[in-house]
Order: structure tokens, then C-alpha cells, then sequence
């Protein structure tokens, strides 16, 4: 089975509310944006508010172009793009947290656009743990997850984390597992 | 809806319609409570305070907003474009915004500096008001203006107290802004603002590792139990959003 067909299908099972760990490796990481957005949550009818520390929106975006995947209901939190200085155009599906360490701004951000979209059922994606990690300390970004994911679950709202496998410690997996319902491992 | 109703013994509540203050407060300010909302330049005083106006306004209460420092033509033009905002709301009355000096000119109230008949007949004008246009929700942007031309302490005191005194009995909870030094102790220049209010809010800024998150406490509410954790707040055009503080493990807050 494809990398995007596998991710949808096991996202597919997961009841509403779920917070589930993604475990893939770098080179499946496109296929898995694919298979969560265009086939997941456009099947589920969701609002998606896709969290991005790891890449600029804007790659984000290029990459969805070029697999095809509609936008009208996908919300982009860029924290990369202001920190790395990045010229990047504004995209009116694109808002910008200055840093990944500010963290209490990507909580508002996410809750700005949830609010803004009340009438759909939601799934937000935290792209990556990894790249949280590099710029905040465990206590915090603990901190950060539980409170985050917890009220997603409140709202109903399915909650992705990814990992990358190539980058995780003993640190981010304990992490994974005090937050998440589930966790997903990709095969090869 | 603006007020909710409470339990036997609990005071009538002011549902101010930000959802995380409301939450704070556990239903909302006690109707008819003076509150100082206290902080640095940049915090969100004015945004919070008009939002405050617009959603009572929307539920029918009557909002009354009072400028010392800046004329509302040029603050309404810099104001936050909040999505729930509605034209009509000032058409019908139901949301003003006045010009204090053009008070004071009706007045005559010409010095510089206010003498204490002057700040009697200033707060029984303003009181007057609010019970002619049965005015719910009133904000005075800032008191500390006012309280700069009144200069004396005891004339402050007799001013905030005799206007406190008549807003509470008319049930009109207001919010008065009170402009700090990022470096000032205490939540007001005067110091006898935060005595006299039944409330204080305080927005501040907050650096951690070199960021500047705006953050909100709320230190006193009269009338209610509530949390005084710190939170960082975000100014949208939804409204004012709060989320909790992380500690990060630090006691002083920082990760």
C-alpha cells in the first residue's frame, strides 16, 4: 500500500477527539501531507490548521499545488519563515507566528482559526515535534502539548503530531506518549 | 447575553462576551463594578475595552466610550477591524464615542488644572449620562489624563469615588484604563485608582528569550472568586484571545 493510502486508512479508524503520534521517516513525509489532507480529512469533510516549525508555508503550499490538493480548507500557522528572515510572500491561507518558541502565540493562532470555522469538524496538525524541539526545552514543550492537545480533545478536534524518526530522543518519545491516544508507525 | 443569572447571594454578572475573561471571572464582571484596566503602551488596553463595548452594545446594553487622550475619529480608524462589529450598532445609538475635551469645553472647564468643584461637576456630568441614555458599560479612556489635570490626590480620590459611587448604583459596569511605565510599581500613577476600583486588570508585555508575548492578569475582582494566573493575550479580529502562560518548568515563567 502507498504511504498516503496507508496514513488515510489508519487515520480512518481513529474516533473523534483523537490525538495520535505520526511516526514516519523524511523520505515519506510528502506522501503522508497527502494521504492526511487530500484523502483523510477531505473524506471527513474537516477544517484542517496545519502547524508548520519544520519548513516555510510556502513549501507547504508549492508542495500542495503540485499534488493537487484543494486549499479551501486548509489553514496554514507558518513559525519558521519570520525567524529565518524569509522574503516569502503573503498567502491568504497563511498565518505567521514569529517564532517557534513562542509558543502560547501558535495556541492563539490555532484557536483564532477554529473560531473562525466553528460550523466544521477539525484536525490539527503539528508539524514536527522534532523541529519544537530544537528550539524549546522538554519542560516547556511538554507543557505546551498538553494543554494544546487537550483542548483540541475538548473541542472534538482530531490532533496529528508528527515525528520524524530520523530525529527523535528518548525525550520526544516520552513526550508523544503522555499526549497521544494513539500512535502511528508507517512501514517501509 | 450580558448578564447572567446567578445562584442566590451571587452578584449579577456582567458577561463582558470575551469568552476567556468571562471564564476567568467565572461568568463575568459583577454587574456595576468599576474596574481599572492598568498597563503599558501596546498591551491592549483600548482593544479589550472597545471590544468589551461592542459585544454589549450587540446584546442590547447601552456603551458609552469616553477619549481623553485621542480623538475618536482617529482612534476608531486604527481600531482592529473585528469581524462582529456592526454599523448600525452607532446609528442606533446603542455604541458612543465622545470626546472628553468637548466635555470639558461644555463645561468650562478651560484651566489646566481641574479644581475640586470642577471635578465634582465633572463626574455628576458624566453620571448624568449614563443614567439620561441609561448607558450599561462605560469606558474612560484614560483616567489617568483625567486624574493628570485634577493633580491632587484627594481631589482624585473625591472624583473616582463620587463617580465609582453613582456608575455602581446605576448598574453601569466601566472600565477605567490607566496608563503605566512599563517600569512603574503598582497598576496606577496615582496609586489611588487601584484603591478606589472594585477590580484591576493588568496587561502588560512579557520577554522570554528575547520574544515579547503581551500578557493579562487579573489581580482583583470584587463580587467573584476568579484566577489570577497570568495569560498571554492575541488581538484579532475575532477578539481578544487568551491562552495560559507556559512555565516551562521556571518559576519566573520562562522555558
Amino acid at each position: 500500500m502507498s504511504v498516503s493510502g496507508e496514513v488515510a486508512e489508519k487515520l480512518s479508524t481513529l474516533r473523534e477527539a483523537s490525538a495520535v503520534a505520526l511516526r514516519l521517516k523524511t523520505v515519506q513525509y510528502f506522501d503522508a501531507i497527502q494521504g492526511m489532507l487530500d484523502r483523510f480529512a477531505m473524506k471527513k469533510n474537516l477544517e484542517v490548521v496545519y502547524v508548520t516549525t519544520t519548513i516555510p508555508a510556502q513549501s507547504i503550499l508549492s508542495a500542495l499545488e503540485v499534488l493537487e490538493v484543494p486549499m479551501d480548507h486548509i489553514w496554514l500557522v507558518d513559525c519558521i519563515s519570520q525567524i529565518m528572515m524569509s522574503p516569502g510572500k503573503q498567502h491568504p491561507h497563511a498565518i505567521v507566528v514569529e517564532s517557534p518558541t513562542m509558543l502560547e502565540n501558535i495556541m492563539l493562532k490555532v484557536e483564532f482559526l477554529l473560531r473562525k470555522h466553528p460550523d466544521r469538524s477539525a484536525l490539527v496538525v503539528l508539524d514536527s515535534i522534532n523541529s519544537l524541539a530544537i528550539h524549546n526545552n522538554t519542560k516547556i514543550l511538554s507543557e505546551f502539548l498538553h494543554i494544546l492537545v487537550n483542548n483540541l480533545r475538548a473541542r472534538g478536534a482530531y490532533t496529528v503530531i508528527f515525528s520524524m524518526l530520523e530525529y527523535e530522543t528518548e525525550d520526544i518519545r516520552n513526550m508523544l506518549v503522555l499526549v497521544s491516544d494513539e500512535t502511528i508507525e508507517l512501514g517501509d | 447575553m450580558p448578564t447572567k443569572e446567578r445562584d442566590a447571594g451571587e452578584r449579577e454578572r456582567c458577561v463582558t462576551g470575551i469568552d476567556a475573561i468571562d471564564h476567568i471571572l467565572n461568568g463575568g464582571i459583577p454587574r456595576g463594578n468599576t474596574v481599572l484596566i492598568s498597563g503599558s503602551v501596546g498591551t491592549g488596553k483600548t482593544s479589550m475595552c472597545i471590544e468589551f463595548l461592542i459585544r454589549g452594545a450587540l446584546e442590547g446594553e447601552n456603551s458609552l466610550y469616553l477619549s481623553v487622550t485621542e480623538p475618536t475619529d482617529k482612534l476608531l480608524m486604527n481600531v482592529i477591524p473585528f469581524d462582529f462589529f456592526d454599523d448600525k450598532l452607532a446609528k442606533q445609538g446603542k455604541l458612543q464615542f465622545i470626546d472628553l475635551p468637548k466635555i470639558y469645553q461644555e463645561l468650562g472647564i478651560d484651566k489646566e488644572e481641574i479644581d475640586f468643584e470642577q471635578a465634582r461637576l465633572l463626574a455628576d456630568t458624566i453620571a448624568g449620562m449614563v443614567e439620561n441614555q441609561k448607558i450599561r458599560r462605560l469606558v474612560l479612556d484614560s483616567v489617568t489624563s483625567v486624574c493628570y489635570r485634577i493633580r491632587d490626590q484627594e481631589r482624585i480620590r473625591d472624583f473616582l469615588l463620587r463617580l465609582g459611587t453613582v456608575l455602581s448604583a446605576k448598574g453601569c459596569t466601566s472600565l477605567l484604563v490607566s496608563e503605566i511605565r512599563s517600569s512603574e510599581e503598582g497598576y496606577s500613577h496615582w496609586g489611588v485608582e487601584e484603591a478606589l476600583a472594585d477590580g484591576v486588570i493588568v496587561t502588560g508585555n512579557l520577554e522570554r528569550r528575547g520574544d515579547l508575548l503581551r500578557t493579562l492578569q487579573i489581580v482583583k475582582m470584587r463580587g467573584t472568586t476568579h484566577s489570577r494566573a497570568k495569560y498571554v493575550l492575541d488581538l484579532t479580529t475575532s477578539g481578544v484571545l487568551l491562552v495560559p502562560l507556559l512555565k516551562g518548568g521556571s518559576v519566573t515563567g520562562g522555558g
